[in-house]
C-alpha cells in the first residue's frame, strides 16, 4: 500500500486519532500490532521473517552484551553479523539474477531497512555504545515502525528507544509535514515522471535535446520522490511521537561532491559513514592515501549495490567513489591555491555547483537505466543534433504531455525556493503563535481543504496508485 | 611520556585540530563535537586520529573511536592512554 494511496490517507488519520486516545503505556504495543499489519498486508511472509530476524537480533544482543563471555561474545556477533549481511544479499541476488523459483521470496517490504537497524543496533551492542535492550516489544517496534519500513529514513534503534514511550505527540508538526511531502510527490515528482519514463523507456530511439530532458531531470524527479516519501515519513512519525533522522538537506545547492554526499540519503551514507567507512579507514589508516581511497570506493560501492546487484548501480557507486577520492585528495591543494587568490572564491564556488550537479547526473543515467548500453547511448547521443530531431520532442511531448512538464518543472522551481523557508514549519509556528478561537477553525478550514485536495490529487483515472521510487529497495 | 589530564590534553590537542582542519584560531571546549568544527566529517575524522596516535605515540582501536562523541571524550581517552604508556 503506498502512502499516497487514497485508502492509506483515509485509514492514516483513523489510527493517529486512536493512538491520542490510548494510554501512554499501549502505545508501544499498538505501534508494534500497527507495524505488523502495515507489513503483513503487503506480504505475511515477510512479516515474519522480519518478527524471526528482530527476535533473533534480540537475544543474540544479550550474549554480545555480556562482558562476562569475551570470546564467545565476539564469535556470536561475527555469526549474528555475517548472518544478517547474507539475508540481505540473499534476497538482493535473487531479485538480480530473476530467479524464477524463489519469485514469492523477492524483495520482502523494509529488507534493507530493517536488517541496517538490526545490524547497527547490533555493533553497537559490540563496541559497548548501548546496553542490549530489556523491553522486546520496544525494540521490535523500533524495528518494525510502519512509518520508517518502506522507504526510511534509517532510524538507530538507540535513537528510537530514547523516545519511549512515546508520552508527547507533535500532531499538527506532522500533518504541515506530511502535507508538504505529499504535495511534492503529487505536484512535482508525478508530473516530472511521464517525461523521464519514456525517455529512459525508449534510449535508442532518441537523440538530442529529448535525452539531455532524460538527464536533467531523473534526478529532480528522483529528489521529488525520495525526499518526498522522507517528509511523509517523518511527519507520520511526528504524529505517533516519534522524530526520525533527515535524509536531504538541500543537495543541488552543494559546492563539492564531498559536500554533496553529506546532504544526499543522509541516513544510510551516516550509517555506513560509521558502520563500513570509519572500520575500514582505521583498519588502512598506516597505509596513507591508498588507505584512504580504497575505503572511500568499498563505501561508495556499497552505497550503490545496497539498491540492488545490479551493473547499473555498480558504476554509480564506482564512479561517486571515483569523484570523492579526486575531491578529497585535491582538496588541501585547492584550498591552498584559493587562499593565496580570495577574489576567486565566489568563481569556484559557482563552478563547484556546476560541476557537482553535472557529476551527479551523469552518474544517475546509470543508476535509471535499464541497462548500460542504454547509459551509454544516452550520454554520447545527449549532446548531438541538439536543435533537430523535431519529430522527436513532438512525439515525447505528445506521450508525456507538455503541460505536465511544465506544472513539474514549474514545481521544481517552487519546491527550491520553498526548501529555503521550508513552509510546513512556517506555518506549523504561525499557526501556533494564533489564539485558539482563531487556531481551531483555521486548523478545521485547512483540513478539509487539504482532504478534498488529497482525494483529487491521489485518485487517478483507472484507480491507479502512484508508487515511490525509493519503495522498490 | 609523562602523565597527562584532560586539559592538557585539550591544548596539545588544539594544535592537532588546528593543522589538520586548516583552522589556525580555532579554539577547542570540552562539549565540542563535530558540527562545531568546520572541515571535520567523517572523510577526515581518522586522519586526526592518525595525527594524535603519531603526536602522543598510542594507538586507538576502532571501538574506543566509535565511543567519542565529543572533544572532551578524545581528549579524556588520549590523556588516560598517554599516563598508561610506558
Amino acid at each position: 500500500m503506498s502512502f499516497t494511496s487514497f485508502k492509506f490517507l483515509l485509514i492514516l488519520p483513523l489510527i493517529a486519532a486512536l493512538y491520542q486516545l490510548l494510554p501512554v503505556r499501549c502505545r508501544v504495543w499498538f505501534l508494534l500490532i500497527a507495524s505488523y499489519i502495515f507489513v503483513g498486508m503487503a506480504n505475511w511472509k515477510a512479516a515474519l521473517m522480519m518478527a524471526a530476524a528482530t527476535a533473533f537480533t534480540f537475544f543474540v544482543a544479550k550474549i554480545v552484551g555480556n562482558p562476562d563471555s569475551a570470546n564467545r561474545s565476539r564469535a556470536t556477533f561475527l555469526t549474528a553479523i555475517s548472518g544478517l549481511t547474507l539475508l540481505l544479499v540473499f534476497f538482493k541476488a535473487i531479485a538480480a539474477l530473476h530467479l524464477g523459483q524463489f519469485g514469492k521470496l523477492a524483495a520482502p517490504l523494509g529488507l534493507s531497512y530493517y536488517t541496517f537497524k538490526l545490524m547497527s543496533y547490533l555493533i553497537d551492542v559490540h563496541w559497548g555504545k548501548i546496553e542490549p535492550a530489556r523491553n522486546w516489544p520496544e525494540f521490535a517496534a523500533a524495528i518494525a515502525f510502519f512509518p520508517h519500513i518502506a522507504a526510511g529514513p534509517i532510524q538507530r534503534p538507540a535513537n528510537f528507544l530514547q523516545q519511549l514511550p512515546p508520552a508527547k505527540t507533535a500532531v499538527w508538526m506532522g500533518l504541515s509535514r506530511l502535507v508538504w511531502g505529499l504535495a511534492k510527490k503529487v505536484l512535482v515528482a508525478d508530473n516530472l515522471a511521464p517525461t523521464v519514463n519514456y525517455v529512459f523507456a525508449h534510449v535508442h530511439a532518441l537523440h538530442g535535446a529529448s535525452l539531455l530532458a532524460g538527464f536533467y531531470l531523473f534526478p529532480l524527479q528522483m529528489y521529488a520522490d525520495f525526499s518526498a516519501l522522507t517528509d511523509m515519513a517523518l511527519g507520520m512519525g511526528l504524529l505517533f511521537g516519534i522524530l526520525g533522522p533527515e535524509n536531504f538537506n538541500r543537495p543541488f545547492t552543494a559546492t563539492s561532491i564531498s559536500d554533496f554526499w553529506r546532504r544526499w540519503h543522509m541516513s544510510l551514507t551516516n550509517w555506513l559513514a560509521d558502520y563500513v567507512f570509519t572500520p575500514l579507514r582505521m583498519a588502512t589508516r598506516s597505509a596513507g592515501t591508498a588507505g584512504l581511497a580504497l575505503s572511500i570506493t568499498i563505501n561508495m560501492l556499497a552505497v550503490g549495490l545496497w539498491h540492488g546487484f545490479a551493473r547499473g548501480y555498480l558504476v554509480f557507486g564506482a564512479l561517486n567513489a571515483t569523484y570523492l577520492v579526486g575531491d578529497v585528495l585535491t582538496l588541501r591543494s585547492r584550498n591552498a591555491f584559493l587562499k593565496s587568490r580570495p577574489s576567486w572564491n565566489g568563481l569556484a564556488s559557482w563552478a563547484g555547483w556546476l560541476l557537482t550537479l553535472h557529476l551527479f547526473f551523469f552518474a544517475m543515467v546509470f543508476f535509471r537505466a535499464r541497462g548500460v548500453s542504454d547509459a551509454f547511448w544516452l550520454l554520447s547521443h545527449a549532446w548531438c543534433g541538439l536543435g533537430t530531431h523535431h519529430a522527436e520532442l513532438a512525439a515525447l511531448s505528445a506521450a508525456a504531455g507538455s503541460r505536465t512538464l511544465i506544472l513539474g518543472l514549474t514545481g521544481c522551481a517552487v519546491l527550491e525556493l520553498a526548501e529555503r523557508v521550508r513552509p510546513d514549519i512556517w506555518w506549523h509556528r504561525t499557526e501556533a503563535a494564533a489564539p485558539a478561537w482563531v487556531r481551531w477553525p483555521v486548523r478545521f478550514g485547512v483540513a478539509v481543504c487539504v482532504v478534498s485536495a488529497l482525494f483529487f490529487l491521489t485518485v487517478r483515472p483507472g484507480g491507479q496508485e502512484s508508487e515511490f521510487l525509493y519503495q522498490v529497495f | 611520556m609523562p602523565p597527562m589530564d584532560k586539559a592538557q590534553a585539550i591544548e596539545e590537542l588544539t594544535e592537532i585540530f588546528r593543522a589538520v582542519f586548516d583552522q589556525p584560531n580555532l579554539v577547542l571546549r570540552d562539549a565540542m563535537t563535530a558540527a562545531d568544527v568546520e572541515n571535520w566529517d567523517s572523510l577526515n575524522h581518522i586522519d586526526l586520529i592518525v595525527a594524535v596516535e603519531r603526536k602522543f605515540k598510542i594507538k586507538f582501536t576502532t571501538r574506543e573511536i566509535m565511543g567519542l562523541d565529543t572533544v572532551g571524550d578524545l581528549a579524556e581517552l588520549t590523556a588516560k592512554k598517554v599516563s598508561a604508556a610506558p
